[in-house]
């Protein structure tokens, strides 16, 4: 375990993306516990811009922008992680099955994944949000879940038909292992760095998703997040009104949180297939092998 | 031709699944799928324009399958039934004035998006490791990450009200009249540079990575070691031997995006007040104009499909192998 760490910690890419996303998960749990404000209250005048009381200013209705975000993050990372829970989900199980029983079943998936793939993801949001009415964060991240998973499925159902010829597979079909066995044991294992970059994706995904429906008024204007908090300042004509702070600091906080789950995507991918990587990563993860070979020689030859 | 044709009864069975997710959802909402559709109506809407309403949406009709076909017929008939918020206008009406506007910004920034993105990825592909690569690359990921409305938004602080270099609203000066002339075209641009650019820059991030990534797998492959080996020059191998190949991955990628760039021309045109279907849209969702909200998922799907459609023709010009089955 500590191994896999140190060998995901030596790509600079993956690091740095788990130390953004480590870092605004901290601020998500934590951050509400320490401030114990709250966040609808009115601090101050409309439109002030930051000082030593309010950090990052105030809204036009006199609340306090630093505060908002700090909740904002709560909701927004708990949004996030939700959603790409559900989208890993249904992705997984469809794409698998898909894969693994073939025939029959995989046309009928398959064709219903390259539907959801080709209707358009946002407008099709749109629609069931606005018969939703104001919809909750956690609505919003049920219905992003349940109509996100089709590139999940497609590319878990790649990876499975490509397992699905390999020799051990088929010899643990000829010793008659059930389809269950075949699945949790034999398969799953060698899917989750695919599962794990779905995961990643999805969360990423959802965070801008969420953020643009609220946006656009679908959310409900009562919850905090970046996404109600960029749609109020938008209401208030804040840009025209130059009242920067109020937009940029969640905008900053969506794309953070974009920019750290995306290198610590390329970082995982980059590990996964060497070929990807860049000339100083290559250096660096073949001097760490090296070193790592000479540790194991030492470890063997003081066992032997 | 046959995955020409193949392609195209797909499209029909995809636009016929946004219809009828356009019929069910109404139907599922709690109470009266009528009241549900005029729930936030203002009472400026008359009587017999509610009627037309009623019949489009079929739900006039007896049983539900019955009900199912009378809303078809009027989708596949171009009938897309009254806008509430811009009523006397019909959803086609008000759609199809923005609409334009929305495939003028989506399209230009799509094919500047691929253009710039394909190209620098084969160039980053190529010295994979220098220092193009390794500033760019990790570079475009980032900006890729980050939503299109968090990129206007800036644009629009920075260089519309900080700098007020660029125009902060509307598709050109609204003080001219659309005509073929060299004024109007120039105010086009004008309004059009920045939606157009920010949207630009969402995507090419990942049209580059996606033919850095493929070009790299090409490099490696025997024809190419052969057209390096036979002498050709460095540009022909590079785009004739490696990047015709490695584009065909990319152009499957530019399917897929198409309908996310055209979610991202929406949101961009609510942030620059630009007067294109997100903009329109975005009056409708305010006042819970169902029927608009309803009629641009199935425009916005049909432009998304034929975009796709027009892609799969370029994979038959890009492929020999499929013109032959």
């Amino acid at each position: 375990m500590f191994e896999t760490l140190k060998v995901f910690l030596r790509n600079k890419k993956a690091a740095v993306g788990l130390a953004i996303v480590l870092f605004y998960v901290a601020v998500a749990i934590f951050g509400p516990l320490l401030l114990q404000a709250d966040p609808m209250q009115r601090v101050g005048r409309p439109h002030e811009a930051p000082n030593v009381d309010e950090l990052l200013g105030t809204t036009r209705m006199g609340r306090d922008v630093f505060t908002q975000l700090i909740y904002g993050t709560r909701t927004s990372l708990a949004v996030g992680f939700f959603a790409g829970l559900v989208v890993v989900i249904i992705g997984t199980v469809l794409g698998i099955t898909a894969g693994y029983f073939g025939g029959k079943v995989d046309e009928a998936i398959n064709f219903a994944t390259n539907v959801v793939l080709v209707i358009p993801q946002l407008p099709l949001l749109l629609v069931i949000a606005a018969f939703l009415g104001e919809s909750s964060p956690l609505v919003i991240a049920m219905i992003i879940g349940v109509t996100s998973w089709a590139w999940g499925a497609r590319i878990t159902r790649a990876q499975t038909l490509t397992l699905r010829n390999r020799e051990y597979i088929l010899a643990s079909e000829l010793i008659g292992e059930p389809a269950r066995r075949m699945i949790m044991v034999e398969l799953l294992p060698n899917l989750l760095s695919i599962i794990g970059f779905n995961f990643i994706g999805s969360v990423t995904y959802t965070i801008i998703t969420q953020a643009t429906i609220e946006f656009l008024g679908l959310g409900n204007p009562m919850s905090i997040s970046w996404g109600t908090m960029l749609y109020h300042a938008q209401n208030a004509s804040a840009i025209t009104v130059g009242a920067w702070w109020e937009v940029l600091v969640p905008a900053l906080a969506v794309a953070g949180i974009g920019v750290g789950l995306s290198l610590l995507n390329f970082g995982v991918d980059e590990i996964s297939n060497p070929r990807l990587r860049t000339l100083g990563t290559i250096a660096a993860a073949a001097k760490a092998q090296r070193k790592l070979d000479k540790q194991r020689l030492l470890q063997s030859q003081g066992a032997a | 031709m046959s995955f020409v044709l193949r392609r195209l009864g797909f499209y029909l069975a995809a636009f016929f699944i946004a219809a009828t997710i356009n019929f069910i959802l109404p139907r599922l909402m709690p109470g009266n799928p009528i009241d549900v559709l005029f729930a936030q109506q203002n009472t400026t809407l008359p009587p017999e324009a509610r009627a037309a309403l009623v019949e489009t949406f079929g739900f006039a009709a007896g049983p539900l399958h019955e009900q199912y076909f009378a809303y078809l017929r009027s989708v596949f008939s171009g009938d897309l039934g009254y806008s509430i918020r811009f009523y006397p206008q019909t959803v086609n009406q008000v759609l199809s004035y923005a609409l334009p506007w929305t495939i003028f910004l989506a399209g230009t920034a799509t094919l500047l998006a691929f253009a710039v993105g394909s190209i620098l990825g084969v160039f980053a592909a190529w010295r994979r490791g220098g220092t193009f690569d390794t500033i760019v690359t990790p570079l475009s990921l980032a900006i890729q990450a980050i939503p299109p409305v968090v990129i206007a938004l800036v644009a629009l602080f920075g260089f519309g009200v900080a700098l007020r270099w660029l125009p902060t609203g509307y598709a050109f000066n609204p003080g001219l009249d659309p005509a073929w002339t060299l004024q109007y075209f120039g105010s086009v641009f004008y309004h059009g540079l920045m939606p157009v650019t920010t949207l630009m820059i969402v995507f090419v991030g990942g049209y580059l990575v996606t033919m850095r990534n493929n070009m790299i797998g090409q490099l490696g492959e025997d024809h190419v070691v052969m057209g390096t080996a036979k002498g050709l020059s460095e540009n022909r191998v590079r785009f004739n031997y490696a990047a015709r190949n490695a584009m065909l991955p990319s152009v499957t990628a530019l399917g897929l995006t198409i309908g996310a760039i055209l979610g991202g021309s929406l949101v961009t045109e609510v942030v620059f007040n630009y007067p294109g279907l997100g903009q329109t849209l975005f009056i409708g969702i305010v006042s819970r104009d169902y029927p608009l909200i309803q009629g641009q998922l199935l425009i916005m799907t049909l432009a998304t499909l034929t975009a796709n459609l027009v892609v799969d023709l370029v994979y038959v010009l890009l492929d020999p192998r499929l013109r032959k089955v």
